[in-house]
Order: structure tokens, then sequence, then C-alpha cells
């Protein structure tokens, strides 16, 4: 620190006036900084530091106070004997709405896909779901089955077919090598099982409808269709599944 | 300072006596705006961030009188410094002028030399050295700490405390005599 850009005042041992003054200074400042009294016999600028520092420690001016309000709001609020005080918990109280949304949200979930579940057994009720869904829903919860397998009003006897038709919009279908023009009326009321031939029955996997649950009338179905054969469960004769008796094969397979 | 009764003092503080809380406020907190005023923009904010702080350890607090000036005085530096980050992610807000800055900035400080000798003309006058120096000065001076705690607060050595604290006194007297402010 003995360039020409060094501070006067930062020269060590270098009070103004006092060129070459040396380390001599150092206890006195040590004496300052720890505010004891400097003896008689030290320099006048020390002494006027002295006082300086003595100055800056002086006592508080009542602005310097004016936040003592402040202080003993927030120690009457965190600080309080019980330390339950009400006004401490006012900082708690905003985050408590986040908290219970966390249990909200499975009981969203639960409403949700309870009111989904709901409206979809009503749909199917009702008849207007697509044809698989109505055909699971006819399956699983006894809705009425998919307007594409609902049993032909109108079953008049035509000549065969010359090549099935293709799979309809209920997905199922049916194999291409069945032969017989009667089975081209019969697809899809049963995952795709198609009968063989006129009076024969297939033994399905589909257990038996329960007749209070899903009644199927032996007259016209509750949404007959043009070009649509109407079928009838008849016990099977082996027992247990259902068997679909085709009854009149389909003049228009491609309907 | 407090002296021999900080114990008692304290401990009624710490049992929720307002008034003994009281009383060691009014002993500490002019040390810790004038303190402040050295390195927060802000320093009634900011002591009052400290004095939150400190209500809310109180209970914990276990030590002397010195020991409870070094982690307020901690706390308030660490409060600083988060204030200090805080107004430069938002530089929008104008800078307000400190007297520190009117002193920086005014042509002759032997303006300070017609005021009288007062506590705000010396921290003013503290608050022109660099603020290593203005910041150690305070600690050690108004702070009443010693140069170990002084330098646990700054994060720096002892010897490195005391060597910038002598070369702050010095520049210091400097300034003093040239202007004034103590005669």
């Amino acid at each position: 620190m003995s360039g020409p850009d060094a501070m006067h005042g930062e020269m060590p041992g270098f009070f103004p006036g006092r060129p070459g003054g040396g380390d001599h200074d150092e206890p006195l400042l040590d004496m300052m900084l720890d505010r004891r009294p400097l003896p008689p016999g030290a320099p006048p600028e020390m002494h006027v530091l002295a006082r300086t520092l003595v100055a800056a420690a002086g006592p508080a001016d009542a602005r310097e106070l004016a936040g003592e309000a402040v202080a003993m709001a927030a120690f009457r609020r965190l600080a309080s004997p019980d330390g339950v005080s009400p006004a401490a918990l006012r900082p708690a109280r905003r985050w408590l709405p986040r908290r219970p949304a966390r249990g909200r949200l499975p009981l969203a979930a639960v409403l949700v896909t309870a009111a989904a579940g709901l409206g979809s057994i009503a749909a199917a009720y009702v008849g207007v779901l697509p044809g698989p869904i109505q055909e699971m829903a006819h399956v699983t919860v006894g809705a009425p089955p998919s307007r594409n397998s609902l049993p032909r009003t109108h079953a008049p006897t035509g000549p065969p077919r010359s090549s099935p038709r293709p799979a309809g919009p209920s997905g199922h279908r049916q194999a291409s090598s069945a032969p017989a023009p009667s089975q081209a009326g019969h697809q899809g009321p049963h995952h795709g099982v198609a009968g063989p031939s006129p009076g024969r029955a297939i033994p399905t996997c589909t257990p038996e409808p329960v007749p209070t649950r899903n009644p199927v009338k032996p007259g016209p179905a509750p949404y007959p269709t043009p070009g649509q054969s109407s079928w009838t469960p008849r016990p099977s004769p082996t027992g247990g599944c259902p068997v679909i008796v085709p009854q009149t094969p389909d003049p228009h397979p491609g309907h | 300072m407090i002296g021999a009764a900080f114990g008692d003092t304290l401990a009624k503080a710490q049992a929720g006596d307002e008034a003994a809380f009281a009383c060691i406020f009014r002993d500490v907190q002019p040390a810790l705006l004038r303190y402040l005023r050295m390195i927060a923009p802000d320093p009634e904010d900011v002591a009052g961030d400290t004095w939150v702080q400190v209500v809310a350890g109180l209970k914990g607090f276990r030590g002397e009188e010195q020991a409870f000036r070094a982690w307020l005085f901690t706390i308030a530096r660490h409060r600083a410094a988060d204030a200090g980050r805080s107004r430069t992610r938002r530089p929008a807000v104008p800078l307000e002028t400190s007297e520190a800055a009117e002193l920086l900035t005014s042509p002759d400080t032997a303006d300070l030399a017609l005021e009288a000798v007062s506590s705000r003309a010396a921290v003013s006058l503290i608050a022109t050295l660099p603020r290593e120096q203005a910041e150690i000065i305070m600690l050690r001076v108004v702070a009443g700490l010693d140069n170990a705690d002084v330098a646990r607060i700054v994060r720096k050595s002892p010897g490195a405390v005391r060597v910038a604290a002598h070369r702050g006194l010095r520049r210091l007297a400097g300034l003093a005599e040239r202007t004034g402010v103590t005669q």
C-alpha cells in the first residue's frame, strides 16, 4: 500500500499530519474498537476519531425506535406464553385450503367414474350406444341389444346370397366361408356366432339371459329394423348355454 | 448494553414478558439500524424482518448478551443479503437516496462540519468508507462485538477483520479531520 493510489488514511500507522508514524497507532486503534477510553497522551487525531466512534454508538433517537410497535406485534403473535395464540396461526391458515385439495382428488375421481358409469348404463338402456358397446351392455347389464342384432321383422325368403355381408358396424365379422344365406342375417347378436344352417342351434358361451332383466319377446324386437331377422334364445339341447335359432334368412345382405 | 441483568431480561422475554422484550429491543435496535444502513438498501424493512426471526427463535436461544447480539446481527446480515438479492431481481424499483449516497455524491462533505456531533452524522461519515470496512467498524464499535464474533459474521479470519478495521479507522480519521465532524 505504498503506491501513488494508496489512500492516505490506509497507510499503516500513518495518520494525517504525522507522516512516518509507523505501527504504533494499532494499540490505540484496538482500544477504540473495543470502546475503551484513550490515554491522555494519545494524538489529537485519535481523540477526534474516538469521539466520532462514540457518537456513532450514541443513544437512540425516536426515529430509530419507530419499529418497536411492529416488533412487539410480532412478539405477541409468535412468543405468547402458550405458543398457540390465534394470531400466530394466521400464516398457517393461509395454507389450509391447499391441504384438503389432496384428499379431494380421489373423491372427485370416484364421483366422475360413478357418474360416467351411471350415464353409460342409462344410455345402454335407452339404446343409443354404439353397436359393440351396446352389445356389451346387453350382455353385462341386460340392456336392450344392439339394433344390428335385433330380430328382423320382415323375414322374407329369398335366393341365397352369393357372398356374405361384410362386417357391420358392430364389428362382428362373419366368417367368409359361411355358405348358407341364412347366416348372413344373424351376424353379431352373440359375439359373431353365426348359425351354420337354418334350424341348427349353435351353443354359445353367453349366459342365458334372465327373463326379468332382458326380456326377449318372441314377437317383434324392441327396435326392429328392416333387413334384420328375429331370433329367439332357446334352451340348448345339451343344457346350459342358450342357443340361437335363426328363423328367417336375411333377404338384404347389404343392410 | 444491558449488562448483568441481561440473563434475567432474556428469561422473562422468553417467557412472554413484553416489557422484557421491549427492553432488549430498545437496547439493540439503534445499533441494528445503524449497522443495516451500511449494508441494506432498506434498513427499516430488514430490521423488521430480523426481529420477526429473532422473536421466532427467541425461546430456543441460550447464551449471554454477547452471544445474543452476535446471533441477532448474523440474522440481520442474512436478511440484508436476501433483501439485496430481491432488489437485484427487481431492478425496476428505483433506489432510494440514502444519506450515504448523498454524502458520496456531495461535492464537499465538509457540510457535515456545520452539524453538531451526532450519531447520525457519525454514522453517515462511516458510511462513506468502503462497505467492508464500514461494516466491520459498525459491528465492532456500534454493535459491541469482539473481533472473533465479527470474523464469524462476515466470514473472514480475525486477522483480516482487524486489518480491515484498522484501515477503515485510519481512513475515517482523515475524513473526520477534513470534515470537522467532531470539532
